[in-house]
C-alpha cells in the first residue's frame, strides 16, 4: 500500500515536471481539448435552459372546441365519444360552461368583471390534444372539428410549444451525437500526442524495462499525463463556456425584456461542473490508455 | 545461485546464440565470460538476467525457474540484477544523478534516502563531484563508470557487465576492473563478458585455463557452445 502511493506520487511528480518543462505545448493540447468540450457544454446549456423555459410556460398545446349555446347532454356526449373514437387525437377534457365559471372567479381580478354581467357567457368546451404537430395534421384536424353537429368554433393554440418542444428532443440527439463524435477526436489527438511521448522517451522505457520496471510503472505517467491533459482541458472548456453564456446573456436580456421577460441563461450547476471534469479526465486517461496498448511493444 | 542445465538460446530466425550450455556461479564468484564477437556473450548475460528466456533447457536464478515464470514476475527478478550495458543505455537527456536515481525510483525510494545512496555510488566510482554534469560532457571512461554507479545503486547481489572495458584504454580498462574486484570483495557476485579475456587478443584458440594468475571461472564461449564447462576454474 505505502510503496503504492510512492509509486503514484512519484509519477505525479513526475509528470508535473515535465509539464513544467514544456509549459507551452501542455497549455496548447489542454487548449484544443477546451475549445472542443466548450462546443458541447454550450450547447448543452443551451437546451437545458430552453427546456426549463418550455416546461415552464403552463398551457398545453391544444384545440379548444366551443359548442353551441343550445344543446343537451345526449349532444355533449355524442360529440365526446366522436372525439375519443378519432385517431388524430390524444386525449380529450370537457369542461362544462359551470366549471369553466368557477375557474374564472376563482381569480380574484375577474370577479368584478363577472359581477357586472348577467348569466354565464361561457360556452361548453372540449379541449383536444392532437397526437400530430405538423400544420397540415392540425389544420385538418381543425376543419374536421368544425363540421361536427353543435360546435360552434374551434381554436388552436400553444401549438408552438409542442413543436418546439419536439425541435428541442431533436436538439438533445444531435447534442449527444456530436459529443460522442467529438470525444472520438479528442482521443485521437489525446492518444497520437502520448504516442510521441512514448517514441521521444524510448530509450528511457527501454532501458527501464531491462533493470526490472513492472509494466505499470511505465505506464503510469503517461496515464497521469492523458488524466491532467484532460483535466486542464476540461477546466479550460469551462471557462471558455462560462465566457460564452456571459457574452450571450447581454443580448439575450435585452430580447427578454422587451418581451417582460427575466430570461437568460443559466450556468451549469457544481454538479454538472464535476460531471464535466470526470468526463473530461476519464477521456485523456482512456485516450492515454488506448494509445499505450497501440504501442504496447514499447511499453 | 544462477544455474544453467543445458540451456539452448534461438532467435527467431537465426541459429543457436547458445547451444546446451550447463554451469553453476555461486554467490561471491567473480566470473569472466570471454569469446569472440558473435560467441553469444550478450546472450549468455541476458540469459542469466532473465531478459531473455532460455528456448531450451532451464535457467535457475535463486532457485526459481526463469521459463516458468510469469511475464509479471520478471521485474522483480530482474531487480536482483545491477547491469551494465554494452552500450551503456545512458540517458542523455538528463545528468548523472538522475541516470543513477532510476533504478532507485523503479524499486520506489526515493528523496532523501534515494540521494543519499545515489552520492554514495557516485563516490564509489569517482564521480562524486560530477552528479550536475550531463553525461555527454563525460569522458568514455566516466561515461563506463556512470553505468557501474547505475548498476550498483541499489545494491543488487549480482552485478552483470557486457564488456565493460571495450572502448577504453589500458589504464582506465584496468580502474573498472579494479572496481569490479572491489565489489566482488564486499560479496557481490560479479559477471562480466570480454572479448579480449582481459588483454589476450587471441582467446579463440586457448581455453581458459591458461588465463590467469587470479582467482577466477571463466565461461569461454565458441560459437554458442561452451568450450570450458563448469569445473574448469580456479587457477592459482
Ligand atoms: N535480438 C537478436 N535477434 C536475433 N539474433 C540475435 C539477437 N541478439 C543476438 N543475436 C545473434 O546471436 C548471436 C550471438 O550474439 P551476442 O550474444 O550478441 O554475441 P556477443 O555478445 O558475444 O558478441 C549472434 O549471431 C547475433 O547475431
Ligand atoms: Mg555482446
Amino acid at each position: 500500500m505505502k510503496t503504492w502511493l510512492i509509486h503514484h506520487m512519484q509519477a505525479l511528480r513526475l509528470v508535473l515536471s515535465r509539464f513544467q518543462k514544456n509549459r507551452l505545448g501542455t497549455l496548447l493540447i489542454c487548449l484544443s481539448i477546451g475549445v472542443t468540450l466548450a462546443l458541447p457544454s454550450v450547447a448543452y446549456i443551451i437546451l437545458d435552459n430552453l427546456n426549463g423555459l418550455v416546461s415552464s410556460v403552463k398551457s398545453e398545446s391544444q384545440i379548444s372546441v366551443f359548442l353551441t349555446e343550445k344543446h343537451d347532454t345526449a349532444l355533449v356526449s355524442g360529440i365526446e365519444k366522436i372525439l375519443k373514437q378519432n385517431p388524430a387525437i390524444q386525449n380529450v377534457i370537457f369542461v362544462s360552461k359551470q366549471d369553466a365559471l368557477e375557474q374564472l372567479t376563482a381569480i380574484d381580478a375577474n370577479k368584478s368583471l363577472l359581477d357586472s354581467l348577467q348569466g354565464n357567457p361561457l360556452p361548453d368546451a372540449f379541449f383536444v390534444e392532437p397526437k400530430m404537430l405538423d400544420a397540415t395534421s392540425i389544420e385538418s384536424l381543425k376543419n374536421e372539428l368544425s363540421k361536427i353537429q353543435g360546435v360552434e368554433t374551434v381554436l388552436v393554440d400553444g401549438v408552438w410549444i409542442k413543436r418546439l418542444n419536439s425541435l428541442l428532443f431533436l436538439g438533445k440527439k444531435i447534442l449527444i451525437i456530436l459529443a460522442g463524435l467529438l470525444g472520438f477526436a479528442l482521443i485521437a489527438v489525446i492518444g497520437n500526442t502520448i504516442r510521441m511521448q512514448v517514441l521521444t522517451q524510448s530509450a528511457e522505457i527501454e532501458l527501464s524495462r531491462l533493470i526490472g520496471a513492472t509494466k505499470s510503472f511505465i505506464r503510469r505517467p503517461f496515464l497521469y499525463v492523458g488524466g491532467l491533459y484532460g483535466l486542464g482541458g476540461g477546466a479550460l472548456a469551462l471557462m471558455i463556456t462560462w465566457v460564452m453564456i456571459l457574452f450571450f446573456n447581454q443580448t439575450i436580456k435585452a430580447i427578454a425584456n422587451s418581451y417582460q421577460s427575466d430570461f437568460n441563461l443559466h450556468f451549469l450547476s457544481f454538479a454538472e461542473i464535476l460531471v464535466v471534469l470526470i468526463i473530461s479526465t476519464a477521456l485523456g486517461w482512456i485516450s492515454a490508455y488506448f494509445s499505450l496498448s497501440s504501442s504496447a511493444k514499447r511499453t | 545461485m544462477i544455474v544453467f542445465d543445458n540451456v539452448t538460446k534461438r532467435y527467431p530466425g537465426s541459429i543457436d546464440a547458445i547451444s546446451n550450455a550447463s554451469f553453476t556461479i555461486e554467490q561471491g564468484e567473480l566470473v569472466y565470460v570471454t569469446g569472440h564477437s558473435g560467441a553469444g556473450k550478450s546472450t549468455l548475460l541476458k540469459l542469466m538476467a532473465a531478459i531473455e528466456r532460455p528456448t531450451n533447457g532451464t535457467v535457475l536464478i535463486n532457485n526459481q525457474n526463469v521459463s516458468k515464470l510469469k511475464e509479471a514476475t520478471l521485474p522483480f527478478i530482474r531487480r536482483k540484477f545491477g547491469l551494465v550495458f554494452q552500450d551503456h543505455k545512458l540517458l542523455y537527456d538528463r545528468n548523472c544523478f538522475q541516470n543513477v536515481a532510476l533504478p532507485l525510483a523503479i524499486n520506489g525510494i526515493t528523496g532523501q534516502e534515494a540521494a543519499k545512496r545515489i552520492r554514495a555510488a557516485l563516490d564509489k566510482v569517482g564521480l562524486l563531484g560530477r552528479e550536475k554534469s550531463m553525461p555527454i560532457t563525460l569522458s568514455g571512461g566516466e561515461q563506463q563508470r556512470l553505468a557501474i554507479a547505475r548498476a550498483v545503486v541499489s545494491k543488487p547481489s549480482i552485478l552483470i557487465a557486457d564488456e565493460p572495458t571495450g572502448n577504453l584504454d589500458k589504464n582506465y580498462a584496468e580502474d573498472i576492473l579494479a572496481l569490479f574486484k572491489a565489489f566482488q570483495q564486499v560479496g557481490v557476485t560479479v559477471i562480466i563478458a570480454t572479448h579480449d579475456a582481459l588483454g589476450r587478443t587471441d582467446a579463440d584458440n586457448q581455453t581458459g585455463h591458461e588465463i590467469t594468475h587470479h582467482e577466477n571461472k571463466v565461461l569461454h564461449l565458441n560459437q554458442g557452445k561452451l568450450i570450458n564447462p563448469t569445473n574448469s576454474e580456479v587457477i592459482v
